[in-house]
């Protein structure tokens, strides 16, 4: 679906900002792209979805070289969430809906009551301007905005950002939906629960290179230590004790009366990230 | 194309109906129309100055209407000191002596002329008229033309300007970015709504400030030069809300436009004043342009070269601002 290949591109003559990406997204794939802020993940997304151009290096989407792409073509395909909620604030959610669902092909929209309902939007504020609602509202419009066309490759810039915790949970389905129908799904995110729980692989960029690239899982194994932490009581006290994973296949190494809780020691994904980049996800 | 056009245009007028501008342009050309038939033309029609007359033995018999007679000089001083603009004329001596409360180098002679004149104002050659238009068609039409020329170069310029800047501020610009549409549409719907707007503001202003027959029959011509203005100050509109960060600098370079674009031009068409280098001021042809459509002189065929060249110039400036912004965004 996306196959990019020494992406490069600077702002200036001595602002480059990406020294050379190489990496691929499968058809139906959902691609977590983490970095911090100025490592050059908002300018990769702009490439990606047409909006900068000028780049070095060869960027393909459905096949075909962005470069060569027919503008409208491209953005028939693609739904893009941007960071913030981008709407007319004079107009109402179904007005924006109806607005920006009007460019697109009648037969590829979606139905707009169906798509709010779904997202659980707030029937009472259907009607009502934008500038009246909260922004966990506004981010429903948004996500609406994006799906609205039906789009088969999907970028989401921090989805889930001003949401509350159920809100979340609804988007990481509604994204998990979209994936199932077939659809590819691009994330940038500095969340590291959705991008844990999202995403089939992710990538850590920092300073304009891909420092990193594998399934969530891989990555933390790869740097595991493989240790348990054990908390238990013995003889009326409760202790804790650090033991290689392995030693577990035996049984519980050491005297105890009760186990009380056995946590891995795996690392976070912001972890890994910190060990790749000596940066934290800020 | 031309459906993607449709909405944009739907949603832009939308936009100025919930930003109150169509309102607004009401509220201005009932300004204007009150201030033009009750106000300006009235004032016009008034004499330049009052002439005071004291001729207590009667012998300025063929006096105009327009001198006011006084009963005694305290009389006369008290009017001429209410009314420092005022004439008086002394008969008292037999010869009749000029009286001014207040001198001013330039205009004593005028002043003095004027109201002798009115001592006898059936002697005396009346100057030849050339051109077909009464003194208040003219005021009439110097007044609508100055008028709509501030309404398009002011208010309709504000106007575009401050609806890209809402949208910059709600972000939708970058939303536009991704759709599958001609980015230029996102342009000439603008250019679309607020020509159509000053042309509709025109028509009226026209008809009802020169009046229907004359109106009509210059209207032609003004939309014509209401088209060039109009989609010059718009495309300068749109390149200044592109460039710049806020409105507040918007509004800084409003009133540099104001001071140092608009200032000279109406000196130099409509008072005295000439400037050497007027010439090379691109809005002084286009004011011009507006002034030569409402007293119907013809205007030279370089003019519309011209300003077709600056439009096309202005429009491909605008777009090239409109992708760098659609770039920075997001």
């Amino acid at each position: 679906m996306i196959e990019v290949k020494n992406l490069t591109f600077s702002y200036g003559k001595d602002k480059q900002a990406l020294h050379g990406l190489d990496f691929t997204v499968e058809d139906g794939e959902i691609f977590g792209f983490l970095g911090p802020n100025g490592s050059g993940k908002s300018t990769t997304q702009k490439i990606l979805t047409g909006i900068l151009r000028g780049h070095g290096g060869k960027v393909s989407l459905f096949g075909q070289d962005i470069s060569a792409a027919h503008g409208q073509e491209l953005f028939q395909k693609i739904g893009v969430l941007f960071e913030f909620p981008y709407l007319y604030a004079n107009l109402s959610a179904v007005d924006n809906l109806n607005y920006f669902a009007s460019f697109y092909p009648r037969e590829q929209r979606r139905n707009v009551g169906e798509l709010l309902d779904a997202l659980e939007f707030k029937p009472d504020f259907l009607k009502k301007p934008v500038s009246s609602y909260s922004k966990g509202m506004r981010q429903r419009v948004s996500m609406a905005r994006a799906l609205v066309s039906n789009p088969r490759l999907l970028f989401l810039d921090e989805p889930t950002s001003g949401l509350d915790p159920s809100g979340a949970v609804l988007f990481r389905t509604i994204i998990e939906q979209e994936r199932k129908k077939g659809t590819t799904v691009f994330v940038t995110t500095h969340n590291m629960v959705d991008a844990d729980l999202l995403c089939d692989r992710v990538a850590f960029i920092s300073n304009g290179n891909l420092v990193a690239l594998d399934t969530p899982k891989r990555l933390k194994e790869k740097n595991s230590n493989h240790r348990v932490v054990i908390d238990y009581l013995y003889q009326g006290q409760r202790e804790t004790k650090t033991i290689e994973a392995p030693e577990l296949e035996a049984g519980i190494p050491f005297a105890h009366d009760e186990i009380i809780s056995i946590h891995s020691k795996e690392p976070t994904l912001e972890d890994m990230f910190i060990q790749y980049t000596g940066r934290g996800l800020s | 194309m031309g459906k993607d056009f449709c909405v944009l245009f739907k949603k832009d007028c939308r936009m100025l109906v919930s930003g109150k501008f169509f309102l607004m342009a009401v509220g201005f050309l009932a300004l204007y129309t009150v201030y033009v038939n009750l106000g300006y033309i009235r004032f016009m029609q008034m004499p330049p100055y009052n002439v005071y007359l004291y001729d207590p033995a009667g012998t300025q018999t063929e006096k105009s209407s327009l001198v006011q007679v006084v009963p005694s000089m305290e009389a006369m001083d008290a009017a001429l000191f209410s009314d420092a603009n005022g004439v008086g004329l002394d008969a008292s001596a037999g010869d009749v002596r000029v009286v001014l409360y207040k001198g001013a180098e330039h205009v004593d002679c005028h002043r003095a002329d004027y109201a002798l004149s009115l001592l006898r104002p059936f002697t005396g050659s009346a100057p030849e008229i050339i051109g077909t238009n009464t003194p208040e068609q003219k005021a009439r039409k110097e007044i609508t033309c100055e008028l709509l020329f501030f309404e398009l170069a002011a208010v309709g310029f504000l106007g575009i300007a401050a609806v890209l800047f809402k949208e910059k501020g709600m972000g939708v610009i970058c939303v536009h970015a991704i759709l599958p549409l001609r980015k230029e549409l996102f342009l000439l719907s603008k250019l679309a709504v607020f020509l159509l707007s000053d042309l509709a503001f025109a028509v009226p202003l026209t008809l009802l400030n020169v009046g229907v027959t004359d109106g009509a029959a210059i209207l032609p011509a003004v939309l014509l030069q209401t088209t060039i203005l109009s989609l010059i100050m718009a495309l300068v509109g749109l390149l200044c809300a592109l460039l710049l960060k806020d409105f507040r600098q918007f509004t800084l370079a409003y009133l540099m436009i104001a001071i140092f674009a608009a200032t000279p031009v109406f000196l130099s068409a409509n008072t005295s004043i000439k400037f050497d280098w007027i010439g090379y001021h691109p809005f002084y042809h286009v004011y011009m342009g507006l002034k030569n459509a409402y007293f119907g002189t013809d205007i030279s065929p370089a003019y519309y070269a011209g300003a077709v060249g600056i439009i096309v110039l202005l429009f491909l400036m605008v777009r090239l601002a409109f992708q760098r912004e659609i770039g920075k965004e997001g």
